[in-house]
């Protein structure tokens, strides 16, 4: 159809309005302008004429038999059937697959949890400790030193800066600190001997020493 | 809407009230009504007859469980065409089917008792409908079969109307280059309008 310049908002809206009007749903205004339109324009007229056809084309009853008695006797018997056959919802619907999606990446969450709590479990033991804890096994050449309770703590700093000693363990119970030479090669004997020289340490041994 | 329509829509909201009250002979009458639109409308998505009852029954089956939950929206007619639209929708992606796509390889199983022009109107339009998008051939059904308004496509769609204007027009455009030639007019010179 050849839509012509001067004729094109007729045809545009004769086009528009050719569905309804075959549908009868249209305004009997509009029908008898397109009644009109179609006097007067062939190309329009023809394709009336197919719109006509094609509605009549699907007017027709389906071409593919479905008996309607043994569907409507399936779908009664599938009322009476218990529930996990009655539901239509027998399969993957696409808000399941998104809930099975998410139930599954939850799963692998929970998985990957375990698995690093597993492997932390059995990894050695944690690179740092606190004070408070129970007392490790001291490295040999650390010493057992009780300072004095009215040392200040700076001085306990500057004597262990001075000594070249760090605090690995303590206070235990009795107010002890194990320290041990913050250089490995060094001699802690001689550590122990300005210690026990010093007035404001009470006790200071080895701890290889300690019963 | 015309009187027969409202008619016809008066009687379904009755049947739809007994249905919500356990009547079964309701829903037999709502069955044996809308058994052939129905059919006709899914046979635009699959050409498969045991596909078609399947759906249809899914269809009924939700029917008969939501009736008491119809608020009168729409026409009944429209709300149990969404229905079966979801339905059939949700059916062929469980098999992985896709909506038939090529309208041609399914013809020709008419019923031998068809008469001649029905088959020939029916060879027709097949012809033109392989052209279309599902999608399309929907839309197609839904105004010129059913006679539905383009708000109600909207609804059974589940779309916006300019969506379903789209589908539409873009249908009428393929149709009205295809189906002059299948009726043995000579081509004419066409072009799209906007």
């Amino acid at each position: 159809m050849t839509i012509q310049t001067n004729t094109g908002k007729d045809c545009a809206r004769a086009w528009e309005i050719m569905p309804w009007v075959l549908q009868t749903t249209a305004a009997p205004e509009q029908r008898e302008w397109l009644m009109h339109h179609l006097a007067q324009c062939e190309a329009c007229s023809g394709e009336f004429a197919q719109q006509s056809r094609l509605r009549c084309a699907l007017s027709l009853p389906t071409d593919i038999p479905v008996d309607a008695e043994r569907g409507l006797k399936r779908l009664l018997e599938r009322l009476d059937a218990p529930e996990p056959y009655a539901t239509p919802v027998r399969r993957w619907s696409s808000g399941n697959r998104l809930t099975r999606a998410l139930a599954a990446a939850v799963v692998l969450q929970a998985i990957g949890i375990g698995a690093l709590g597993v492997r932390l479990w059995s990894d050695q033991a944690p690179r740092y400790r606190t004070l408070s804890q129970p007392a490790l096994l001291e490295p040999a050449g650390a010493l057992r030193v009780v300072p004095a309770t009215g040392m200040k703590l700076a001085d306990w700093n500057k004597l262990l800066h001075e000594l070249g000693l760090r605090v690995i363990d303590g206070p235990n119970g009795v107010g002890a600190y194990a320290v041990v030479p913050i250089e490995p090669a060094s001699s802690s004997a001689s550590a122990l001997r300005r210690l026990r020289a010093d007035r404001d340490i009470r006790l200071a041994e080895p701890v290889d020493n300690t019963p | 809407m015309n009187e027969s329509t409202s008619d016809v829509d008066s009687r379904d909201r009755i049947l739809l009230q007994r249905m919500a009250a356990g009547d079964r002979a309701a829903l037999e009458t709502l069955y044996r009504a809308y058994h052939g639109v129905l059919c006709r409308f899914l046979s635009r998505l699959t050409r498969r007859a045991d596909l078609i009852e399947e759906i249809a029954n899914d269809c009924f089956w939700i029917a008969w469980r939501k009736a008491g939950s119809f608020h009168g929206d729409s026409r009944v007619s429209t709300w149990i065409m969404g229905i079966a639209y979801r339905c059939g929708l949700k059916a062929l992606r469980q098999r992985g089917d896709e909506p038939v796509d090529d309208y041609a390889l399914h013809e020709g199983r008419g019923p031998s008792h068809d008469p001649d022009e029905d088959r020939e109107l029916r060879d027709w339009l097949g012809e033109g409908l392989k052209h279309l998008s599902a999608d399309q051939r929907i839309v197609v059904e839904l105004v010129y079969g059913v006679g539905n308004s383009l708000e109600e496509v909207a609804a059974i769609m589940q779309a916006p109307v300019g969506t379903v204007k789209a589908r539409l027009f873009h249908a009428r455009i393929k149709l009205r280059n295809v189906l002059p030639i299948l009726a043995g007019d000579p081509p004419a010179q066409r072009e799209n309008r906007s």
